[in-house]
């Protein structure tokens, strides 16, 4: 580990960098190989590699229990079970979804693929989730479905949300790739709205190596998509539902989706750990501010998003660039937002003032399992020294952008 | 003493000729002290995903086995045509046979495309060249050859056609890996090749695909679809598809390719038992893999003529798996009369007379990991015997239909 002394000690001017390995905000659990091999060994003795195999089949049913619903369907990957499902719950005849502009950048690729135009709503400052408010204003006789984002720390008002739709006679989705532990107010994620998806790409809380998942408690819906991630096969050699395709996911990925629930809760007290060290340092640097989990309630702990107050003396975009070059890889929160992107396929363009604001002051910082709380401390220490030196820092890389 | 009907036939009573029930194929997989080191390996790396390690080093080696300049990989075949036909910009309709699996058509509808039906051979099961012609229209932007049965659909002459009528090409290779044509891998015939890992091909990744072009244009565009991490270079594609291969299934094909040499072999040696087998049964053809020099064998293709075999393949599929012999009866209805086709003005009967034919009288037999020469020569005896009695089968069978399931 370097101490910095002086600026010109920054990796960005040309010192040696703080971390050898990045820190990134991937969470990247490894769960206990025995239990992975264990698992695979399932499959291994039944020779079924694929096709809804016992690993498949346990998974689903450990998920349903989690979410406390009563299906669970798995994916190849989330994106795949948001494009299935939004396709099969769309409003017929209808074209546009609805969709926060401040969340994952491929959304719009998700709409395009499942043949809607996004329009993209505002979310509320405060919790950075959309709301019913932020949400009425966007529907229309054309709203073919709302797809609610849960925020990546804390969660939408499910509850309030489904009403909305509910009251407007359109159904309500929820994408909730940051949320599998969560819990609202109003119970468990997992079991509002028509359904909820999730993800198990290594960068989430469950990693299954890449895959996805959908939880609700509508069988009709749940049969039609274990259908159409297996070509719309509703029986050997008959093809029930037309729009089907590939997206089953294989037992290698169940066995280490398996492997990683049952670390589940050993994971969320380390999660916890992680958490409270950034709370308790960063109160010590002016001009960023931690977005708190509530918690009065379950979280996963997972991520950390930090607000970069108008105090703070550096641009967040210079901010991150100093903390990516000593590998501390810091991003700039969901930026751009969804509407100010370029997109070469159908969507409602519009302006969105709030989301443009908030889109240029939240930054997610390193977390997951392969950060330390060691490694916490370097980093806040490194946020206290860019405070404490911004005006030279600004000034040097002014010169170095102007060469 | 010659045994009684009922004590030979499973699905009149007897003992299954197979002790367990057994899939078609192909089901190579490799052994578990290598599955274990494999995943010790990526536990230790840490590297799960995104275009890690193992997958660079599957690329370069199918690169090098195919003798191609690009091999990207992803989650599966399905995926792999999505992502040529985005890739490829093609627009408005494509031809291709109504006689392949349902995902090589419905990869065109997710790309936005209606497929045109093309008949096939009866000889070899291969899209029928000469009917081309007359299905391309200004609205057919290019043709998608399937290479079916580890044989190939003589992409030579296709790629003359298509240079012909200004078409793109591409090829279904799901049956292929393998395969060569006079010392050329079936890989590199027009603009992109698709290629199948999943568990029932000879290449396992569990699940998985693979595209192949020469083209780097294509090949950059693809990489983006898919899309990758790294150093790849950014261009311009409308929408991700999120279909990458992870680490896992890398690890699995990555030991498969190994394998590829040994299992090759054993599908050959099975399918030379079968053609022995099978040789003398009026009524039923074994279908070869055409037009190519080099097969993966990773398919038993059999056509039975039910007025000379006396049953119609149904009574023999439902007599075999009674015997525990799971043969299936692939391509069955046939992509046109699959609901999300059934409207295809291209997709009648009248202009796909093979087609038709051969969805009713074509079946495939197991072969791969799951059988053994000794459950091939059962295999066999059971057919052979099924004609030699099928007019008593037929006869018993029509009283009692409940034993057909």
């Amino acid at each position: 580990m370097i101490a910095k002394t002086n600026v010109k000690g920054l990796a960005i001017f040309g010192g040696e960098r703080l971390f050898s390995t990045p820190k990134s905000t991937s969470n990247l659990l490894r769960p206990d190989i025995d239990a992975f091999l264990k698992y695979s060994k399932i499959s291994f003795d039944q020779n079924q590699y694929t096709n809804n195999g016992p690993n498949v089949k346990l998974l689903e049913k450990r998920l349903a229990r989690l979410h406390q619903t009563r299906f669970c369907i798995t994916f190849s990957s989330g994106m795949w079970a948001l494009v299935l499902a939004i396709r099969a719950l769309s409003l017929r005849g209808k074209s546009e979804i609805i969709m926060p502009s401040l969340t994952y950048r491929r959304m719009p690729d998700i709409a395009a693929w499942a043949g809607l135009k996004p329009r993209f709503c505002e979310v509320a400052p405060g919790t950075l989730a959309l709301t019913a408010e932020t949400v009425e204003p966007c529907i229309n006789s054309e709203t073919a479905l709302i797809m609610a984002v849960h925020p990546i720390v804390n969660c939408c008002n499910s509850e309030e949300l489904v009403e909305c739709g509910k009251a407007h006679g359109i159904p309500v989705l929820f994408d909730s790739v940051e949320s599998v532990y969560e819990t609202t107010h109003a119970g468990k994620v997992g079991k509002f709205g028509e359904a909820e998806c999730f993800s198990m790409h290594a960068c989430k809380l469950l990693n299954g190596f890449g895959g996805g998942y959908l939880t609700t408690d509508n069988e009709k819906l749940a049969r039609k998509l274990a259908s159409l991630r297996t070509y719309g096969f509703v029986q050997v050699d008959t093809i029930g539902i037309p729009g089907g395709m590939n997206a089953k996911l294989n037992e290698l990925h169940a066995a280490m989706a398996l492997a990683s629930l049952d670390d589940l809760s050993a994971q969320i007290d380390r999660n916890r750990r992680r958490y409270h060290t950034y709370r308790s340092l960063l109160d010590d640097v002016p001009g960023i501010r931690l977005l708190e989990f509530d918690e009065s309630l379950k979280n996963g702990y997972k991520n950390i998003v930090v607000e970069i107050l108008d105090e703070w003396p550096l641009s967040r975009k210079h901010t991150v660039r100093v903390l990516n070059a000593e590998n501390i890889l810091a991003r700039e929160h969901y930026y751009p937002p969804l509407h100010r992107k370029n997109m070469d396929f159908p969507y409602v363009s519009c302006e969105l003032p709030l989301t443009d604001k908030l889109a240029e002051r939240f930054m997610n910082m390193p977390c997951g399992q392969l950060v330390s709380n060691g490694d916490i401390k370097e980093i806040v220490c490194i946020l206290k020294f860019i405070h404490k030196n911004a005006t030279e820092i600004s000034k040097r890389l002014s010169r170095h952008e102007d060469e | 003493m010659n045994k009684s009907l009922e004590e030979r036939f499973a699905v009149l009573g007897a003992r299954p000729i197979l002790d367990k029930p057994t899939p078609v194929g192909q089901l190579y997989f490799p052994e578990w002290d290598r599955y274990e080191t494999a995943f010790r390996g990526i536990f230790q790396r840490q590297y799960y995903a995104n275009n890690g390690p193992l997958l660079t080093e599957l690329e370069e080696k199918l690169e090098s086995f195919l003798g191609v300049k690009h091999a990207m990989c992803v989650s599966n075949a399905t995926f792999g045509l999505i992502i040529a036909a985005e890739a490829m910009r093609l627009s408005g309709k494509v031809i291709m046979p109504s006689f392949t699996f349902i995902a090589s058509a419905q990869s065109l509808s997710w790309a936005g495309m209606e497929p045109v039906f093309c008949d096939i051979d009866p000889q070899t099961h291969q899209m029928d060249i000469k009917r081309l012609d007359d299905l391309v229209d200004e609205h057919v932007s290019g043709v998608m050859g399937v290479n079916l049965w580890g044989g190939a659909c003589n992409p030579v002459a296709l790629e003359e056609f298509a240079r012909s009528r200004d078409l793109k090409l591409y090829f279904d290779s799901a049956h292929a890996f393998g395969c060569e044509i006079e010392g050329t891998p079936v890989a590199g015939f027009g603009n992109i090749e698709v290629f199948s890992f999943h568990a029932t091909k000879i290449l396992n990744a569990t699940e998985g695909g693979c595209i192949c072009t020469d083209d780097d244009e294509l090949a950059d565009r693809c990489r983006n679809i898919r899309p990758s991490y790294g150093d790849h270079k950014a261009v311009n594609i409308t929408k991700v598809a999120n279909a990458r291969m992870s680490e896992a299934q890398a690890a699995i094909a990555l030991l498969s390719l190994e394998d590829f040499p040994r299992n090759r072999q054993n599908n050959e040696d099975l399918f030379c038992e079968y053609e022995k087998g099978l040789s003398n049964i009026p009524g039923l053809r074994l279908i070869r893999p055409a037009g190519v020099t080099v097969s993966n064998y990773q398919y038993v293709v059999c056509e039975i003529d039910e007025a000379e075999f006396g049953l119609s393949r149904d009574t023999l599929l439902a007599i075999l798996k009674a015997e525990n012999i799971n043969a299936r009866r692939y391509f069955y209805p046939g992509t046109h009369r699959c609901v999300g086709f059934l409207d295809n003005p291209s997709g009648t009967a009248e202009r796909l007379p093979v087609t038709e034919r051969v969805c009713a009288s074509c079946l495939q037999l197991p072969i791969g990991a799951r059988v053994d020469r000794r459950n091939v020569e059962k295999i066999c005896e059971i057919v052979t015997a099924s004609q030699r009695h099928s007019a008593e089968l037929a006869a018993l069978l029509a009283k009692k239909p409940e034993l057909l399931g």
